[in-house]
């Protein structure tokens, strides 16, 4: 820790999310003589001291609160997503989807139903609530943030490797690629190690590329300290209260994330009992029990949702406290 | 708002408004500027101190960061704020100038 950070250590932790940054930019170009540490010291005395000023720095908390709750919220949907990848592939390979498709049995296929219509009101909530965010980002990446801009390439690298991993695997499929011990179509009876490690490089692509742009969207929203942005739509400028109106998204995201993790536990249960024998067997990913890979996806989405609602709580909290 | 609510920071805050009202600046160039008008050196903690209050009091906001430094904006509130002070300031200097006159 050098002088600087140790005196902008001084001031309280809500002051210095607000304004360390910045504030640190500041003591690079002008702190020059004792007599300049002496007069942050005292800046960080009164800003211990000074009450008036709580009431604006509790919001600046509220303020940066809700930016974590969100990005939570965000963080368990991408969580929840590789779940529900996980169930479509188990439900896609197997008998099950025959049933499904000839709607044998309606109420398998309205469970169904319902986790299909949660996945839509989860996506619109995402893509509604992130858009004024996302477009404020990218703004500020491309104007202002070199170091945004670096954050900014690492989902589309990830996009653009996956991507290119399935045009790798659409070669093999369509016989333009050969390589030994992979075969170009797999059958529940024809699966061979070499597709099974194919299909698990695309997985292990699929959940890094989903990790690392988290990890990316996480770092560049928490360098961005702007609660409001201003939005040019059809010739007006309109402000928006960027985290105040995500929240309201995240909140139904995470309500359709409890939608579809219901309507799984219940289409689980209606399968096992229209089909006991397709559990017993082996349909799950890379041909795995179908028992233990539809436990392992609930547990994948049951613990994706439990943390969006431990976000919405903290934001909820947040906004309460204000 | 009157800048005098501000304690020991309403002469800084005076000196950071009129320093923005020539238009937006981040506080290396506020700090700058403000010498270059005043002869005065605000100190780092000192012109944060200031700034927080303003930006707490609706007279400033901030813009957009750029490379880790943020520029400040004069708001509507804290141009009239400007306006009154300055007004009051000039009443003050053309009275103390006639009365020193009158000597």
């Amino acid at each position: 820790m050098n002088a600087r950070d140790w005196l902008i250590q001084l001031y309280p932790r809500a002051w210095r999310e607000r304004y360390g940054e910045e504030f640190d930019a500041l003591l690079e170009e002008c702190l020059h003589s004792p007599l300049d540490a002496l007069d942050i010291f005292l800046g960080a005395l009164d800003a211990h001291l000074e009450f008036p000023f709580e009431m604006n720095w509790r919001l600046m908390n509220m303020v940066n609160k809700l930016r974590t709750s969100i990005l939570i919220v965000f963080a368990a949907y991408i969580g929840f997503i590789v779940g529900g990848m996980s169930f479509y592939g188990l439900v896609d390979d197997s008998p099950m989807a025959d049933l499904m498709k000839a709607r044998a049995d309606m109420p398998l296929f309205a469970a169904w139903t319902a986790v299909e219509v949660g996945a839509v009101i989860a996506l619109l909530s995402v893509v509604i609530g992130g858009l004024p965010l996302a477009w404020t980002v990218i703004r500020r990446a491309l104007t202002s943030s070199r170091e945004d801009l670096r954050w900014l390439l690492v989902p589309v690298f990830a996009f653009l490797a996956l991507v290119l991993y399935v045009m790798f695997m659409a070669s093999i499929g369509l016989g333009r690629l050969q390589i030994p011990g992979v075969v170009p179509v797999v059958s529940h009876d024809n699966f061979p190690l070499g597709n099974r490690l194919l299909i698990g490089g695309f997985m292990l692509v699929f959940i890094l590329g989903a990790i690392v742009s988290t990890v990316a969207v996480w770092k560049i929203i928490s360098n961005t300290n702007m609660p409001e942005s201003t939005f040019k739509i059809l010739g007006r400028e309109k402000s928006v209260k960027l985290y105040e109106y995500a929240f309201i998204p995240a909140v139904v995201a995470t309500l359709a994330m409890l939608l579809m993790l219901i309507a799984t536990i219940i289409w689980g249960w209606l399968a096992y009992s229209a089909m006991p024998q397709v559990f017993a067997e082996h349909w799950g990913l890379l041909l795995t029990s179908t028992t233990s890979s539809f436990i392992t996806t609930v547990a994948i989405m049951l613990a994706s949702t439990a943390v969006a609602f431990f976000g919405v709580a903290r934001g909820y909290l947040a906004r309460k406290m204000a | 708002m009157n800048l005098a609510d501000f304690g020991r920071f309403s002469d800084p805050a005076l000196l950071i408004l009129s320093s923005l009202a020539d238009g937006p600046k981040h506080g290396y160039g506020m700090m700058t500027d403000i010498e270059t008008m005043t002869g005065v050196r605000l100190g780092p903690g000192t012109l944060y101190g200031a700034l927080a209050r303003l930006e707490g009091s609706g007279l400033i906001k901030a813009m957009a960061a750029q490379d880790r430094r943020r520029p400040y904006q004069l708001t509507a509130k804290g141009a009239a704020a400007l306006r009154e002070q300055l007004t009051i300031l000039q009443k003050l200097a053309s009275t103390g100038l006639k009365r020193l006159a009158a000597l």
